[in-house]
């Protein structure tokens, strides 16, 4: 499956992955994600919100467009049908003065958790490397992440989530219940897996990842191949 | 790594001849240096210099090239330009000289001509089977030999810990360092342009090598990481190699391996996969290395991480704790029964606390009372190593001989931090270790030996556990 998914891409000519595709590689690999719909009319999109219930979150799909936040490719939060139809004017509006193929993705909204980031790249200097850190604004000024070469196991896993200088954070402190670390856990190993099973992804970006007491997903994902 | 490579790599550390192309009779040139370093550290083989026009440099017969040496030839010193370093190898290859150390400078480091002469180069080394070291090295020395290939002439005490350099400047304080610290060196690379020899490889050949203890590395980066890593890592469980990676920026590499991925050598990235994912021990510092170095030679490895600390001045032993906070080092509390024990030597009521770090102030100043004081601390089945403080004094001795004789009596390491010059404790370090005892003189050093220590034993009883 993830084969078809990489292959479909590289015969339209794209290296990276849209969110959809990228997130249906990962599913295939057990990963859990929140599932992306494509939905090209207001008419889809307002369907695919009513399936999957609201809130409801829009981004934008688009190969011009990698980093969907920047360019208002993103609407959070919608809670009924005439929210996603303004949200599909405004996000394909845009879009489509640079990218006529512009449409868009529909999202449940995720609920409140802990934010990682999951990567990993083929670095030049060390070959496959996997990457876990926190995520949201604060951690992103903090840095607070760590690496390890791929192959990893479960409790290489189990290091890297323990390793973080705020990993007190995903252990429960204070008022907070600890997060599901055997989720995350997981997650890092499939990833692992992922690379070495398909030495022709060059980067995998889960980012975030929101973890619960019980069970963690992926929100976004980008997957980039070899060129 | 293969016998061939490992035999080849022998001869390149131990030759029984030299030939020195671009031997020159002019102090101030890189050829006259490299000769005089030859003879100068005294050594044993034949020593063939080569220069076109000269007929004798330093007392020795100088040939007008490399066929006209008469004899075999087991190391060319090549230390002509980059252009004829060439055409030299052209040379060895074929005259059947097996291996080169190639001095100069003005390849890849300089741009696409200089890439393309030193492809020539590699191609001449792989073609004729040469073990090239370099180029744009200063070199490199086996003590064990008196085979010393710097133009750097010099003379090192003789160790059983070897170092490998990835910079010859950085490679020179390393040596300096260790001469300080009264550190032997058994071996000495500058790898320079690691054009066919890597770090790796000189790390395998150090690996098998019988008069290597311990291994240090200086390291900028290399686009081989992950071959270093897995080498290191595997290497480390029998033989501790310790790693000082410099270029500790900003995390910049987050950014770049989520948006660009095309992330640099990642001064973090070696950290976290070196020494947390693979065991292999990493430091900040040329003292740190030094200090790490020097235990993990001169010392035993601890049974465990319970760190005791004797002193008779507070202050050097906070600053020990503040830098020994890591490796899971612990100072632990002592037993009743041994503070029992402290209290028949410094009295029933004495003006301090006990506990540990155990401070004698004002009353444990007399060598023997100190080492009374250190044999109960060590005596403690909570203490696994000992760091014993003392300070210069004019009127009071060093308690050396009583630290040693406490090793020996516990079996368990000990460590001295003399407040000292090394002006002032020079035979006092001679006397400790040569007999096992690592001293220092600044609580900084003394903390990272103790972390050296703590992590490889450690790594040995993870290693033991998964077995």
């Amino acid at each position: 499956m993830p084969s078809k998914i990489i292959t479909a891409a590289r015969q339209s000519g794209r290296d990276v992955l849209f969110e959809d595709e990228s997130k249906s590689l990962l599913a295939a690999a057990g990963i859990p994600v929140v599932e992306s719909h494509i939905a090209t009319t207001e008419q889809e999109a307002v369907e695919s919100a009513e399936r999957i219930g609201y809130p409801t979150v829009l981004k934008v799909r688009s190969a011009v467009y990698s980093h969907k936040s920047d360019t208002g490719g993103v609407h959070l939060n919608l809670t009924g049908p005439e929210a996603v139809r303004q949200a599909f004017l405004a996000i394909t509006n845009r879009a489509r003065q640079e990218d006529p193929h512009a449409c868009v993705t529909v999202q449940r909204m995720a609920k409140q958790g802990l934010e990682v980031i999951i990567g990993a790249t083929v670095d030049p200097q060390f070959g496959p490397v996997i990457m876990f850190g926190l995520g949201g604004v604060l951690t992103e000024i903090l840095a607070d992440h760590c690496f390890r070469l791929i192959p990893i196991n479960q409790s290489e896993a189990s290091a890297m989530v323990r390793s973080l200088r705020g990993s007190q954070l995903l252990q429960g402190y204070r008022n907070m219940p600890p997060a599901d670390l055997g989720a995350l856990e997981s997650i890092l190993t499939r990833v692992s897996d992922l690379m070495q099973n398909y030495p022709e992804i060059m980067e995998l970006d889960l980012n975030p990842v929101t973890v619960y007491p019980d069970g963690a997903l992926a929100l976004d994902a980008r997957v980039r191949l070899k060129n | 790594m293969d016998k061939k490579l490992f035999q080849a790599m022998h001869k390149l550390f131990n030759p029984r001849s030299v030939a020195v192309v671009g031997a020159t009779d002019s102090p101030d040139r890189v050829g006259y240096n490299i000769l005089e370093s030859v003879l100068y550290g005294g050594f044993k083989g034949k020593i063939f210099p080569v220069h076109p026009r000269l007929d004798t440099l330093q007392g020795l017969k100088v040939y007008p090239t490399l066929e006209d040496v008469p004899e075999p030839v087991d190391v060319a010193l090549v230390a002509v330009n980059q252009f004829a370093t060439v055409e030299t190898i052209a040379q060895c290859g074929r005259l059947g000289i097996k291996a080169a150390i190639c001095l100069a400078g003005g390849y890849r480091e300089t741009g696409a001509d200089g890439l393309r002469l030193e492809e020539q180069l590699i191609s001449l080394a792989r073609e004729h089977g040469i073990a090239l070291v370099g180029p744009n090295t200063l070199g490199l020395i086996n003590t064990g030999a008196d085979f010393y290939s710097t133009f750097y002439p010099l003379r090192l005490p003789k160790g059983r810990v070897s170092m490998l350099s990835q910079s010859g400047g950085l490679g020179l304080t390393i040596m300096h360092k260790a001469a300080d610290e009264g550190l032997g060196i058994n071996k000495w690379v500058g790898v320079g342009n690691r054009s066919t020899l890597e770090i790796s490889d000189y790390l395998e050949y150090l690996a098998q090598d019988e008069e290597t203890d311990v291994i240090g590395i200086f390291l900028e980066g290399t686009e081989q990481a992950r071959n270093l890593v897995q080498a290191a890592a595997r290497i480390a469980k029998n033989k501790p190699v310790v790693i000082y990676k410099a270029g500790r920026l900003a995390a910049t590499e987050y950014a770049a391996l989520t948006h660009t991925g095309t992330a640099s050598g990642s001064y973090q990235m070696y950290r976290d996969i070196l020494m947390n994912q693979f065991g292999v021990l990493m430091v900040d510092s040329v003292a740190e290395l030094v200090a790490a170095c020097k235990a993990l030679s001169v010392s035993t490895l601890p049974a465990g991480g319970g760190l005791g600390i004797v002193t008779h001045t507070a202050g050097p032993s906070i600053a020990l704790l503040d830098s020994a906070t890591h490796q899971g080092i612990s100072v632990p509390p002592l037993q009743q029964e041994t503070i029992n024990k402290i209290k028949d030597v410094l009295g029933q009521n004495p003006p301090v606390v006990l506990k540990n770090p155990l401070d004698t102030v004002g009353v444990g100043f007399a060598a023997d009372m100190y080492s009374r004081v250190v044999n109960a601390v060590l005596e403690d089945p909570g203490i696994d190593l000992l760091v014993a403080i003392y300070c210069l004094h004019k009127n009071w001795r060093f308690p050396s001989s009583e630290l040693v004789a406490a090793q020996q009596r516990s079996g368990k390491p000990v460590l001295a931090y003399y407040v000292s010059t090394w002006e002032g404790c020079r035979d006092e370090r001679q006397i400790l270790q040569q007999a096992g005892v690592p001293l220092y003189i600044s609580p900084d050093e003394a903390a990272g030996a103790v972390s050296a220590l703590v992590h490889y034993s450690n790594m040995r009883g993870r290693e033991k556990h998964a077995e």
